[in-house]
């Protein structure tokens, strides 16, 4: 009975650690973002698409557990992430995005190392800006410190 | 002496847990005041404030278009409190309000049978209740905002639940506000647990902190931002904003409800929207809804 109890608890904590990031785990990411300096580390011509790539796979899980990523024109960053690794494997210099848009799905086709460029600054930007705003956002509460 | 010293104690003790029950709303007060002296001095006198407060204003808005507010009630009608064309317009509009239909579909909603025998109204005797929510539920230990108050007795009953942004929810919450206002209901958004409290405090955090790859705050636009221009549309006031939803808006050709118009506001700011139901969506309600405390109810109305 002990060793099946043994069992269960090892598969659940391993089922636990395979569902991807827990909260603590994502802030941890999103202080180590900061100490990133975006425009290097998303550089595509200076480290390569893979590189780059990796990069934004490293961090936007992150952004998503925290609640804070970014999305734009209709099109969340997972999704340029998501299509962009089939597009870099295959090495090729456009990838189309696939995105639902009010219960229809559209596309968008952009250049690869663009969008590249911007899954890593919207992945790296988004916890940076998660950080950010634990010290900013008391500036602008009236009565606080938003003086007038 | 030592029989009258411990009653003294007990005294004091159950004393100070009267007062400090009665203290949880405390902070938010001190945020709500703030805010409407700021809002009531920033639109007192446009035109002298230019420099603080409208900088890109032309001479002909500040003196013809952007009219000074004097009193906080009147910060329920959004911007159309100081937008004065597009007052006219809101006016013009409510002529024929376009909601009407959708407030006597809601009541027939609220009266139908579910399949067991309830109702809504099983759940909501009284229908006056559009100023009294969100709540903090101190049993559940959350925010129940009346859109996800609806779904839950929706499906305490057996039912499923309904789409939160638009629909049959907006039509009963367009009944529920109709009554409120008819009833001469205003805002009574109450604070009452150190957990309320909490959630009061995420949620202010959640709307001042800047998000989204424009990295803008909702404050941006409607506190230090309301009154300014985005294209053609002045940007309204955080106080007054949850006073009159669900509205029928122009662009939406329909009505929808606080859920669905903070999702847009994330859309803007280039994120991606929390869900209707999160804790996210519901505790920025709950600060939202506060800081419109004492403003009569005012929905379902009308927006472009």
């Amino acid at each position: 009975m002990k060793n099946v109890k043994k069992v269960i608890a090892v598969m659940a904590l391993s089922a636990f650690a395979g569902s991807g990031l827990y909260a603590g785990n994502a802030e941890s990411l999103a202080k180590e973002a900061m100490k990133l300096d975006v425009k290097k580390v998303c550089d595509v011509k200076a480290n390569g698409l893979d590189k780059v790539l990796a990069v934004a796979e490293k961090y936007n899980p992150a952004a998503v557990k925290l609640g804070v990523e970014f999305k734009r024109l209709g099109i969340t960053n997972s999704v340029y992430i998501k299509g962009l690794k089939e597009a870099v494997k295959k090495k090729e210099k456009k990838v189309t995005l696939k995105y639902k848009k009010k219960g229809k799905v559209k596309s968008k086709t952009f250049p690869t190392d663009y969008a590249t460029w911007r899954a890593c600054t919207f992945a790296v930007r988004a916890l940076q800006l998660h950080e950010e705003g634990k010290k900013t956002w008391r500036l602008a509460v009236p009565g606080d410190g938003y003086k007038f | 002496m030592r029989r009258v010293m411990s009653r003294v104690s007990v005294m004091a003790v159950v004393a100070v847990s009267i007062l400090g029950a009665g203290n949880f709303n405390a902070q938010a007060e001190k945020d709500r005041k703030a805010l409407e002296v700021y809002m009531l001095k920033k639109f007192e006198n446009p035109l002298k404030n230019r420099n603080a407060y409208f900088p890109y204003a032309t001479d002909d808005e500040l003196k013809n278009n952007i009219q000074p507010v004097k009193k906080v009630e009147d910060f329920r009608l959004g911007s159309y409190a100081f937008n004065k064309g597009g007052l006219e317009q809101y006016n013009e509009l409510n002529e024929m309000p376009p909601y009407e239909d959708a407030i006597d579909e809601g009541e027939e909603l609220y009266n139908k049978k579910f399949k067991n025998g309830k109702s809504l109204k099983s759940c909501f005797p009284n229908p006056e209740i559009a100023g009294d929510y969100p709540k903090f539920d101190d049993k559940k230990g959350e925010v129940v905002t009346i859109t996800s108050a609806i779904n839950d007795c929706l499906v305490a009953n057996g039912e499923k639940p309904w789409n939160m942004k638009k629909g049959k929810i907006a039509k009963v919450e367009a009944y529920f506000a109709s009554k409120s206002k008819e009833a001469g209901k205003k805002v009574n958004i109450q604070i009452n647990s150190k957990a309320a409290a909490e959630a009061y405090e995420r949620g202010k955090k959640e709307y001042y902190t800047q998000r989204g790859y424009l990295q803008l705050s909702c404050a941006n636009c409607h506190v230090q931002g309301a009154g300014q221009r985005v294209r053609k549309e002045y940007l309204s006031p955080l106080i007054g904003h949850t006073t009159h939803f669900p509205v029928y808006r122009l662009k939406w050709q329909g009505l929808g409800t606080l859920e669905r118009r903070l999702g847009g506001c994330e859309k803007n700011q280039g994120e991606k929207p929390h869900k209707p139901n999160s804790k996210w969506d519901k505790e920025l309600l709950y600060f939202m809804a506060y800081m419109s405390n004492g403003l009569p109810v005012d929905g379902p109305d009308i927006r472009k």
